[in-house]
C-alpha cells in the first residue's frame, strides 16, 4: 500500500454512495430471516431477564423472599440475570442490529444467511443450557464470565459463524467509501472472538493460578462493555442519526480521532475495577490513566453527534428512533464521565463495593446500549416485514416507561451508593449503617424494576403484533407527532 | 414480499449516511496532550517502578528502597510463634504446665532468676534438655525435657524472650549473639543436663540487649535528574 | 481509512498491546508464583487447603457467594479496611495461590470475607448464620441458605452434627434437629480457612503493638 493511497483514505467520501431503492429493497429481503430471529429471541430474553432482574431487586429488601429453593436463591438469579440480559437480549440485539447494518453499509445482499440462522440457533442453545447450568448451581461465578464450561463452547461456534460471515461481508462489499459504523463492527467482530476465547481459557478450562485470575476477568469484563457493546451501539448511533435526519456527520476527523482512541485506551482499562487489589502497582495506575484518557474518544463521539443534531432537535418530538437513539447517545456520555470519575482512586474510596457500580452498569448496559437498541429496532423491522408499527401510542408508552425505569433505577442507585460508601470508608460507622443508608434506594430500584418490565412487555407485544402484521395497513411510518417539515418524514 | 408495501418505507429514506469535513477542535487536541501530559507523571510517580512485587503505588523505585519494607522482626511475635509450635505441647499456651508432670514457666525462678538459676542455665538447658528429678517452685518433677538445639539463635533468643514476658514474668530479653555463645561453649556436650550439674556451673546475667533504632522512614521519592 | 488491511492491523495491534499488558503479564508474572517457606513450622504461606474447604470452593462459587461478598483487603490511605478490622494486613496476590476460583469480590453489600476465619473462629456460629442469619444477626439482609441442612426427626440421640442454639422462626420444633449436608460442612470448612494473618516478603506483618 502506498502512502499516498493511505493518505488519500484518510478524506472523506466528497460524494455520498448512494443506495438505489430497489438496492436497498434487495438487501433487507436478504437480512429479513437472521435478523429477525436476533431480534426475536432478543426480545424474549429481555422479558426473561427483566423478571428474573426484578426479583433479584426485591431479594434485596425482602431477603425471605422465595429463599427456601436453592435453584431461586439470590446468589443463582442474579447471575442467571445479567447472563441473559447480556448473552440473551444484548447479544441478540446487537447482531440483529449489526447484521443488518453490515449489509447495508456493505451494499451487498447478506450472504450465507443459513450460517446467520444456524448462529442463531446455536446462540439461543448456549445462552438457554447456560442460563440453566447457573440455577442448577453450575456458576463459575467469574463476573460477567458466569455460564458454565459446556455451554460456552456452543457460543464460541455460534460466533465463529458470524465472524466468519462478517469478514466475508466485508471482503466482498462494494468498493467506496467504508463509513464509521463500519469501522466499528468490523472491530467489534474481530475483538469478541480473541476476548472470549482468553477468558474462557485461562479462567474456565486452564485456570490460571491466582490473583492473574481477576485481572484477566475484568481485562475481559471491561472489553465486552467497552469493545464490544460500545462500537455496535455506537455503529448504529453513527447510522441512524444522520439517517433521521437526511444530514452528514458532523466531522469524518472526530470519527477518526474517536475510533482510534477508544481502540487504544479503552482495553486497558480494566484494573480500574479492582484499584487497591492484590496487584502490582503500576498494573492499577495503567488503568486509571487509561481511564481518564477516555475522555477524548468520548468527547470526540459526543461532539460529533451533538453537532449532526444542532439545529434538528425537534426531530425528537416525532421521531421514535431517533429518540431512544439520541437518549442512548446521551446516557452515553454521561455513563462514560461517570465512569471516568470512578476510576480516580479517591473517588474510588467512596464508590467502590457499593450500590454506586450497580446503578453505573445499569446506566451503560441499559441506558446507552439498550436504548440504542431499541432505537434500531424500531427503525430496521419495518423495512423487514413490511409493516408499520401498529400504535405509536405504544412507542410512546414504551419510551417513557423505560426512560422512567431507567434514571430512577440509575439516580437511586447512585445517590444510595455515595452514602453506602461514606458510611463504608469511616472507621466509627458500624457496617450496619451502611445497609439502613441503602434501604430507601433499594426500595427506589426495586420500584423501577417494575417500570422497565411494563416498557418491555408492551414492546414485546408491539413487536408481535408487527411480525403477525396485525391492525389496519398504516399508511407513512407510525410517529408520536406530525413532523413540521414535510420531508423530513423519513423514519 | 409485497414489492409496493417494501417500497413505500424504503422509498422515503433519505440517503446513506455520509461523512461531513470539519476539523476537530483546537481545545480538543491541546486537551488530549494536557491528558497525555499528565497521564505520562502520573505513570512515573505512581508505578512502583513497574516492579511485580511493589503493591502500594506510593512507593516508586527512586525512593532507593528495595520492594519490601523491612524492620527489625518484633523478637515477640517471633517468639510466641515458637512457642505455640514446639512448647505448648507439654508447658501449655497458659505457661502454667501441667501438675506432676510439665513445670510452669509463669513465675518459676529458671525462667526469671533467682536463687542459683542464671540466664546460662536456661539457654543450656534448650540446647541440650533437661532430665532428672528438678525444682520448680517448691515442686518437684521428673521427666525428660529434648533438645531443642535444631531452632535457631534467633528463634530461641526470641521464644526466651517471649517467656520472660508474659503471663506477668518480667525478666529482660535475650540475644541471640548469647546464645550463639553458649552454644558454642556447649558444643561438646552431648547429654541432656541434670539439675545437679546446672547448679556446679556459676550463674550468670546475660548481656543487656539494646534495643534496636526504629526503622528509619522511607526517603521522600525524588525523581532523578 | 478505506481498506481493510489498516483497519484490521489497526484493530489488532492496540488490542493486542492490552493483552499483552493485562492478560499475558500477570499470567507470567502472577500466575506462576510459589508459596513461601514458613521458617519456623516447616509449613507454608499461604497455608494449604483442607480437602473439605477446597470441596467449600465449590459450594462458594455455585451459590454466588461473591455478589454480596468482597475478599480483599485494601490498604490505608486508600481505604480503612485496616481500621475497620477486616484484616491485619492488605492482601497480595501471592495471598491467592490455593484460591479455585479467586473469589475477589466487587460488592460488599455483606462484610468482606478475607479474615472470616479470625473473626468468626467457631463453626456452628457460621451454620446458623447460613442456616437464618437474621436469627443470629436481626439487621441483616442476607437470604437464608436453609437448603443446605437437613431438619431431621431425632433417632436416639441428637446427631453430633447438629446445630446449636437455633432460635427464631426457622428454629427446629421440639424433637427435631437440623444437620449440616456435606455441602454446608465443606462451605464452613472453605470459611474457617479464610485467615491472612501470615506475613509474605512483600507483605509483612505490620510490627507487633
Amino acid at each position: 500500500m502506498k502512502p499516498s493511497s493511505i493518505l488519500s483514505s484518510l478524506n472523506p467520501a466528497t460524494e455520498p454512495d448512494s443506495l438505489a431503492s430497489h438496492e436497498r429493497a434487495e438487501i433487507d429481503a436478504s437480512t429479513r430471516g437472521p435478523v429477525l430471529l436476533f431480534f426475536g429471541s432478543a426480545v424474549f430474553w429481555l422479558l426473561a431477564g427483566s423478571l428474573l432482574g426484578l426479583l433479584s431487586a426485591w431479594k434485596m429488601t425482602h431477603p425471605g423472599l422465595l429463599d427456601s429453593m436453592a435453584w431461586l436463591t439470590f446468589g443463582r438469579i442474579r447471575p442467571a440475570h445479567v447472563n441473559i440480559v447480556t448473552y440473551g437480549w444484548a447479544f441478540s440485539a446487537g447482531i440483529g442490529t449489526g447484521l443488518w447494518l453490515m449489509a447495508r453499509l456493505c451494499r451487498v445482499p447478506l450472504m450465507h444467511s443459513r450460517l446467520l440462522v444456524s448462529a442463531a440457533v446455536f446462540w439461543n442453545l448456549g445462552v438457554l443450557v447456560g442460563v440453566l447450568g447457573i440455577l442448577a448451581g453450575d456458576s463459575r461465578s467469574i463476573e460477567w464470565l458466569e455460564l458454565p464450561g459446556y455451554a460456552t463452547p456452543v457460543l464460541f461456534i455460534a460466533y465463529a459463524f458470524i465472524g466468519v460471515w462478517a469478514v466475508i461481508m466485508f471482503r466482498y462489499r462494494k468498493p467506496g467509501h467504508v463509513y464509521v459504523s463500519q469501522w466499528y463492527l468490523l472491530a467489534a467482530f474481530l475483538w469478541f472472538p480473541w476476548l472470549y476465547a482468553t477468558a474462557n481459557i485461562l479462567l474456565v478450562w486452564q485456570p490460571v493460578q491466582g490473583s492473574a485470575q481477576g485481572a484477566v476477568n475484568w481485562w475481559f469484563a471491561r472489553n465486552l462493555l467497552g469493545l464490544w457493546f460500545t462500537p455496535i451501539g455506537l455503529a448504529s448511533a453513527y447510522y441512524m442519526i444522520p439517517k433521521v435526519l437526511g444530514r452528514p456527520i458532523h466531522s469524518y476527523y472526530l470519527s477518526i480521532l474517536g475510533f482510534w482512541s477508544l481502540a487504544i485506551f479503552y482495553s486497558w482499562n480494566g484494573m480500574h475495577h479492582l484499584i487497591g487489589g492484590p496487584f502490582p502497582a503500576w498494573m492499577i495506575s495503567a488503568s486509571v490513566v487509561a481511564s481518564i484518557m477516555m475522555f477524548i474518544p468520548v468527547v470526540a463521539v459526543a461532539i460529533n453527534h451533538h453537532m449532526t443534531m444542532r439545529g434538528h432537535f425537534d426531530a425528537l418530538k416525532w421521531s421514535p428512533t431517533l429518540r431512544f437513539t439520541v437518549f442512548g447517545a446521551i446516557a452515553y456520555t454521561v455513563v462514560s464521565l461517570q465512569g471516568i470519575a470512578m476510576a480516580i482512586p479517591s473517588l474510588n474510596t467512596l464508590t467502590h463495593f457499593t450500590d454506586y457500580t450497580i446503578g453505573h452498569a445499569h446506566l451503560g448496559l441499559y441506558g446507552f446500549f439498550s436504548m440504542m437498541m431499541f432505537g434500531a429496532v424500531y427503525y430496521i423491522v419495518p423495512r423487514l416485514v413490511g409493516w408499520e408499527w401498529p400504535s405509536a401510542t405504544m412507542i410512546r408508552w414504551h419510551f417513557w416507561l423505560v426512560a422512567t425505569g431507567i434514571l430512577l433505577m440509575a439516580g437511586s442507585l447512585t445517590f444510595g451508593g455515595i452514602l453506602q460508601g461514606l458510611a463504608l470508608y469511616d472507621p466509627t460507622v458500624s457496617f450496619q449503617s451502611s445497609l439502613d443508608y441503602a434501604i430507601p434506594f433499594r426500595w427506589l430500584r426495586g420500584i423501577s424494576g417494575f417500570f422497565l418490565l411494563a416498557g418491555h412487555v408492551v414492546f414485546a407485544t408491539l413487536f408481535i403484533l408487527m411480525i403477525l402484521k396485525v391492525g389496519r395497513r398504516r399508511e407513512g411510518p407510525a410517529l408520536f407527532a406530525a413532523p413540521d417539515d414535510d420531508t423530513s418524514a423519513t423514519v | 414480499m409485497n414489492v409496493a408495501e417494501v417500497h413505500g418505507s424504503i422509498l422515503r429514506e433519505q440517503s446513506e449516511p455520509r461523512d461531513g469535513c470539519e476539523p476537530v477542535p483546537l481545545w480538543l487536541l491541546t486537551l488530549f496532550f494536557c491528558i497525555i501530559f499528565w497521564a505520562g507523571l502520573y505513570l512515573a510517580y505512581n508505578s512502583g517502578g513497574f516492579r511485580s512485587d511493589v503493591f502500594d503505588s506510593s512507593r516508586t523505585a527512586w525512593a532507593g528502597g528495595g520492594a519490601t519494607e523491612t524492620g527489625p522482626v518484633d523478637p515477640k511475635v517471633l517468639g510466641r510463634r515458637v512457642f505455640t509450635q514446639n512448647c505448648v505441647v507439654c508447658h501449655q499456651t497458659t505457661g502454667l504446665g501441667v501438675a506432676g508432670q510439665f513445670p510452669p514457666l509463669v513465675g518459676s525462678e529458671w525462667v526469671l532468676g533467682g536463687d542459683w538459676h542464671g540466664d546460662n542455665h536456661l539457654v543450656k538447658i534448650i540446647l541440650k534438655g533437661l532430665q532428672g528429678p528438678v525444682q520448680v517452685k517448691g515442686a518437684t518433677y521428673n521427666n525428660a525435657m529434648p533438645t531443642w538445639s535444631q531452632l535457631t539463635d534467633e528463634q530461641i533468643a526470641s521464644v526466651l524472650t517471649y517467656i520472660r514476658s508474659e503471663w506477668g514474668n518480667a525478666a529482660p530479653p535475650i540475644s541471640a549473639e548469647y546464645v550463639k555463645a553458649i552454644r558454642d561453649k556447649t558444643a561438646d556436650r552431648t547429654e541432656p543436663w541434670a539439675s545437679g550439674d546446672l547448679q556446679a556451673i556459676p550463674a550468670e546475667k546475660a548481656p543487656a540487649v539494646e534495643t534496636p533504632p526504629p526503622a528509619p522512614p522511607p526517603a521522600p521519592a525524588a525523581p532523578s535528574a | 481509512m478505506n481498506k481493510l488491511p489498516v483497519i484490521f492491523v489497526g484493530v489488532l495491534l492496540t488490542f493486542a498491546a492490552s493483552w499483552l499488558g493485562l492478560v499475558v503479564y500477570p499470567f507470567l508474572a502472577l500466575g506462576h508464583m510459589q508459596s513461601v517457606p514458613d521458617e519456623d513450622t516447616g509449613g507454608y504461606f499461604p497455608p494449604t487447603l483442607s480437602g473439605l474447604a477446597v470441596a467449600g470452593q465449590r459450594v462458594y462459587a455455585a451459590n454466588g457467594c461473591i455478589y454480596c461478598h468482597s475478599q480483599q483487603v485494601r490498604p490505608a490511605p486508600l481505604s480503612t479496611d485496616i481500621e475497620k478490622g477486616l484484616g491485619p494486613r492488605r492482601t497480595v496476590a501471592r495471598d491467592y495461590l490455593r484460591a479455585q476460583p479467586v473469589f475477589l469480590g466487587t460488592m460488599r453489600t455483606g462484610p468482606d470475607l478475607t479474615n472470616i476465619g479470625l473473626r468468626q473462629a467457631d463453626a456452628n456460629w457460621l451454620h446458623r448464620h447460613l442456616y437464618d442469619p437474621r436469627s443470629v444477626t436481626d439487621w441483616s439482609i442476607m437470604p437464608s441458605y436453609r437448603f443446605l441442612y437437613k431438619m431431621r426427626k431425632i433417632q436416639g440421640w441428637p446427631s453430633g452434627d447438629a446445630l446449636d442454639g437455633l432460635t427464631g422462626p426457622l428454629a427446629p420444633p421440639a424433637g427435631y434437629e437440623v444437620v449440616p449436608t456435606g455441602d454446608a460442612k465443606a462451605l464452613v470448612a472453605y470459611l474457617l480457612s479464610l485467615k491472612r494473618n501470615y506475613p509474605l516478603p512483600e507483605a509483612p506483618m505490620p510490627p507487633a503493638k
